[in-house]
């Protein structure tokens, strides 16, 4: 049953950026590889060759409508990897977030993010509704509830606030009513001092970091210092493939995940931390542009919430490296190391092509021969 | 199942107007995307164009530590070459703040390796105000091998902490002369501040007086830098480059090694001085201010009891007594008062006046020392048996004016011009200061305390010595000099020290002969006041003086009188007489009569200075060098 059009209605741009992005990645975990000493971009090569597999085969031999069934599996099996982690999880850096499979560990509130997409754009498909007050939403909120939870218990408080960033991203799309919004906004401001007092003191920390990072150059501050210190001795150019004093020097922490733009912008300078922020560019705009093409409901709000999900990863890291937002442990798809980033990402970017390929089957007329 | 998959395929299309509110919505989120990247490109531009250089400059400073490479100081040698002050190297335990971390946690470890507790290493630590973090602090200097080497294996675990080598003074002949030579301490912060010491910073040793202070630039050397590349941890990478550092340049001082420690051997156990000049050159061959004082001690800190010793009022170890100390000349000065006469025409040297041991002035009664008197004494008596009526009536017919005239052409009462800081002038007074100073007139009995040395009169030891010298020489006064050469590291010289004569002495050479054969009576004749000075094989001419300290009335036997109380030693002389190698000054405060103290320190000196020039003797026993009954010959 395949169908020319299919092809046709391919996203070749989305894919194009997909793949430049993992060059990029690979191209610059190797030069972080060589600054921490292990070596990273092999491994990550493999997860970019499977993942990629997966990502085509999910735009080939899936059609995304069957997940407007399925979410719940999806849901399900999320919960379920997430409560696995509570009891079995492997404990690295002071948290519990991965759970080993023998060849590989997967960090399951990394796939998380894509099955709270998923469950958000079926439950707001079937429920569907002009306009979303706030009694409307307690049950979304509630699904939401469960994950967030368990992720804020790894500790991981990123993450879990990332989630809740998925969901606002979808309640927009689904529309909210103004008096909610402002309700919503006008509690959120009003909780945050309780909020405080539940922080852990290193948490606070780095929310006193970001406002004032000069306040202990040597203390938690360090690293966004040293991160700006590298980004910003890129000067035009940068230093040069491989010459990322601060990145080789070990000045730079986590080169290979959370600040793998820092080295990228210390190596290649203004121009190639810009083409970088092009090729995201790119890749996000062809996400929302399928959204917005789509011709049904469920596509438009899965389209959407994975470009979201992107989005928000892409602006949290970049903004963090920068010193423009407080110190959240976000990868930076595809550029940062991680299997389970990888996987969620290129999940991500199937379904996209999915939602974007399969837009011809609603278009009315008559069937071409 | 066919059923259920069908249904699940027909999913709801949007109506218009949904397709529209979602184009709308999708529309918005690109705007707000856009408006991201704009943000971040910005951004970007700010980090990497704007403040690029900026940030640039810190990634240089992060991985580059450059590191100062000291230069060996230079060396301090004697005439003959031999080392008095070397090098040795020195090991510090520093600390770099910025790599620290954790300070208490890094406190707490140090402490038992250092063995020393963390509230005694806190100070050394420094405020905000010493300098930036990545500039090292030293928090041990010169750790011994056993601290080493517990801290070297355990240097892992101790981040920020390293181990420098600087070099540090030894001397391999012990103290030798520390007054002169100086002592290496740390630098002070008003000093860091100074244009001579550019480019020093907190925790730097530089030489603090004496020769080291005179010469540190000379002895200092150029700082030579390496700089490396460290990684964050500030472990090594590699070594970039390396300037390195241009060794100090060596002194040789005009010191005899082998005198200086006679005569710091002979002056151990007095407060005092002791100068030994050549007289033909004013070169110092010797120079004792004793106490003395350990060099080494500065170089590793000194604590509050052993400063308090240091500083102690009665002995005072770190004054140079021979430069700084000011002293009655006492008798001594009576050489100056018989050039005078002689030279004013005032006496000859056959002219005598009877010493009945009182001399009346007024209502006054002037005594001299013997209270049997005298006798008929002339000038040769007078400075053999040091009498003092002659002097009262040879000072009274030349008057305070003329007295500090020659006072001065004798060099006392300015400096002899040494090249060291803090050399005092001594002092001659005259009617017009003591109007100015008491606003009351000159006494006739004070010229006449002043012509025995007493009085407002005040010379130093130096000053002494170069007056002998000048008698000594035929009346040539030399600013003393005490360096030979400087040479570089290789062995070039680089200056060379010729004597300096300042002066010539207002006196016929015939006048200075009959003063000079006085001065070989004073030390050789049998009730010379000088004669345990004498020697069996060299001819030696001298002169004693004994500064009293109180009044008369106070004076009682010496050994019954408070130590602050007693007279002061002097004893001045040169030899051999018929060619004079060697003039020496001895003062001893308050050990009693310059004869019986000071004269048998100078004769130490001479015994060893001669032993040197000739360590077999050539002559038999009992046998001299010159016959004593035809002195003039040789004098």
């Amino acid at each position: 049953m395949f169908d020319r059009r299919f092809l046709e209605h391919f996203d070749w741009w989305l894919f194009l950026a997909i793949l430049l992005l993992m060059a990029i990645g690979f191209v610059n975990l190797n030069s972080g590889s060589a600054a921490t000493g292990y070596p990273f971009q092999w491994k990550q090569l493999q997860w970019y060759i499977a993942g990629t597999v997966l990502m085509l085969s999910l735009v080939v031999f899936f059609d995304y409508r069957l997940l407007t069934v399925y979410s719940v599996h999806i849901y399900l099996i999320m919960v379920f990897m997430l409560i696995l982690v509570v009891f079995i999880g492997k404990t690295v850096g002071g948290s519990q977030r991965w759970l080993s499979l023998g060849f590989m560990n997967i960090q399951p509130s990394e796939l998380a993010k894509i099955a709270t997409v998923i469950i958000l754009s079926s439950y707001f498909y079937h429920d569907d509704r002009p306009q979303y007050g706030l009694t409307d939403l307690w049950r979304p909120f509630l699904l939401m509830l469960v994950p967030i939870f368990l992720i804020y218990h790894q500790p991981d408080l990123g993450t879990a606030l990332f989630l809740v960033l998925i969901f606002a991203s979808l309640v927009y799309m689904a529309r909210l009513q103004w008096t909610s919004f402002l309700l919503l906004l006008g509690t959120a401001i009003a909780t945050f001092p309780v909020v405080w007092e539940f922080l852990k003191p290193y948490q606070r920390g780095r929310i006193m970091d970001f406002i004032s990072p000069g306040r202990d150059p040597l203390g938690a501050g360090y690293h966004i210092s040293q991160s700006k210190i590298a980004i910003g001795s890129g000067q035009l150019l940068g230093k040069g493939y491989m010459k990322g004093s601060q990145a080789h020097l070990n000045f730079l922490p986590e080169v290979h995940t959370d600040f793998a733009f820092s080295i990228w912008a210390e190596e290649w300078g203004w121009v190639g931390a810009v083409i970088l922020l092009g090729i995201f560019f790119l890749m996000l705009y062809r996400g929302f542009l399928i959204a917005s093409q789509s011709k049904e409901r469920f596509g438009a709000f899965l389209a959407f919430g994975v470009t979201a999900m992107l989005f928000w990863q892409v602006v949290i890291n970049i903004g963090m490296v920068m010193g423009l937002m407080p110190v959240v442990g976000i990868p930076l798809p595809l550029v940062s190391y991680g299997g389970s980033s990888v996987f969620t990402t290129l999940i991500g970017a199937g379904l996209l092509l999915n939602v974007g390929s399969r837009r011809f089957m609603f278009q009315k007329g008559p069937r071409p021969k | 199942m066919k059923f259920k998959v069908k249904t699940i395929w027909r999913v709801k299309r949007f109506d218009k107007l949904d397709q529209e509110a979602n184009k709308r919505r999708c529309d918005v989120a690109i705007l707000i995307m856009f408006l991201f990247v704009v943000t971040f490109c910005a951004r970007l531009w700010h980090l990497q164009i704007i403040q690029g250089k900026h940030f640039r400059e810190q990634s240089e400073r992060n991985r580059i530590r450059s590191v100062r490479l000291q230069p060996p100081r230079g060396k301090i040698l004697d005439r003959t070459g031999r080392l008095l002050a070397g090098i040795k190297p020195c090991f510090n335990v520093c600390l770099v703040r910025e790599d620290v971390g954790d300070m208490e946690a890094l406190l707490a470890k140090l402490s038992p390796l250092l063995g020393e507790t963390e509230a005694e290493i806190r100070p050394r630590l420094g405020s905000e105000q010493k300098g930036p973090q990545y500039v090292p602090i030293v928090i041990k200097r010169g750790a011994d091998w056993e601290t080493l080497s517990r801290i070297e294996s355990r240097l892992f675990s101790l981040p920020g902490v390293f181990i420098e080598v600087t070099p540090a003074r030894k001397y391999p002949y012990g103290s030798i002369a520390p007054h002169l030579l100086g002592y290496l301490g740390e630098i002070s912060r008003e000093d860091i501040e100074k244009e001579r010491y550019k480019g020093a910073r907190s925790g730097d040793m530089v030489g603090k007086c004496g020769v080291e202070e005179r010469f540190e630039n000379d002895l200092a050397g150029i700082k030579g830098q390496r700089r490396l590349e460290v990684d964050a941890g500030g472990r090594l990478v590699r070594v970039i480059d390396e300037k390195p550092p241009v060794p100090g340049k060596d002194l040789y001082l005009s010191i005899d090694l082998d005198l200086q420690q006679a005569s710091e051997e002979a002056m151990k156990g007095y407060v005092g001085a002791l100068v030994a000049l050549d007289p033909q050159t004013g070169r110092i061959l010797a120079l004792v201010s004793s106490p003395a004082f350990d060099p080494d001690a500065f170089a590793t800190g000194i604590n509050n009891e052993e400063w308090k010793a240091l500083n102690d009022p009665v002995s005072r170890p770190l004054q140079n007594k021979a430069l700084q100390g000011r002293y009655a000349p006492a008798s001594t000065f009576k050489i100056v008062m018989a050039a005078a006469a002689l030279q004013e025409g005032i006496v000859t040297k056959n002219t005598s006046f009877k010493c009945t041991s009182q001399f009346r002035l007024g209502r006054s009664v002037f005594r001299c020392w013997n209270w049997r008197g005298h006798g008929q004494t002339n000038l040769y008596k007078a400075l053999v048996e040091s009498c003092d009526i002659y002097f009262y009536q040879v000072g009274l017919k030349l008057g305070i004016d003329k007295i500090a005239k020659y006072a001065d052409a004798f060099g006392l009462g300015s400096k002899t011009g040494i090249d060291l800081p803090n050399e005092s002038k001594g002092f001659i007074a005259t009617p017009d200061w003591k109007l100015e100073r008491y606003q009351e007139p000159w006494q006739e009995g004070e010229t006449l305390i002043t012509a025995i040395g007493q009085g407002f009169t005040l010379v130093t030891p130096l000053q002494m010595a170069c007056l002998t010298a000048a008698v000594a020489n035929g009346g040539t006064l030399y600013s003393p000099i005490y360096l030979e050469k400087i040479t570089g590291p290789d062995g070039h010289i680089v200056k060379s020290f010729e004597s300096i004569p300042k002066d010539k002495l207002p006196v016929s050479e015939s006048n200075l002969r009959i003063i000079r054969k006085a001065l070989v009576g004073a030390v050789n004749d049998k009730k010379a006041t000088g004669k345990q000075c004498k020697m069996p094989d060299v001819l030696v001419a001298g002169k004693t003086g004994t500064a009293q300290v109180v009044g008369q009335a106070k004076r009682r036997q010496d050994d019954k009188l408070d130590w602050k109380y007693r007279d002061h030693a002097w004893f001045v002389a040169y030899a051999p007489a018929e060619k004079p190698e060697l003039a020496v000054a001895v003062l001893c405060e308050h050990a009693g009569h310059g004869g019986s103290v000071a004269a048998p320190v100078a004769r130490k000196v001479f015994e060893t200075w001669f032993q040197i020039q000739s360590p077999l003797p050539v002559l038999g026993h009992g046998k001299t060098a010159f016959n004593r009954n035809n002195i003039d010959d040789h004098v």
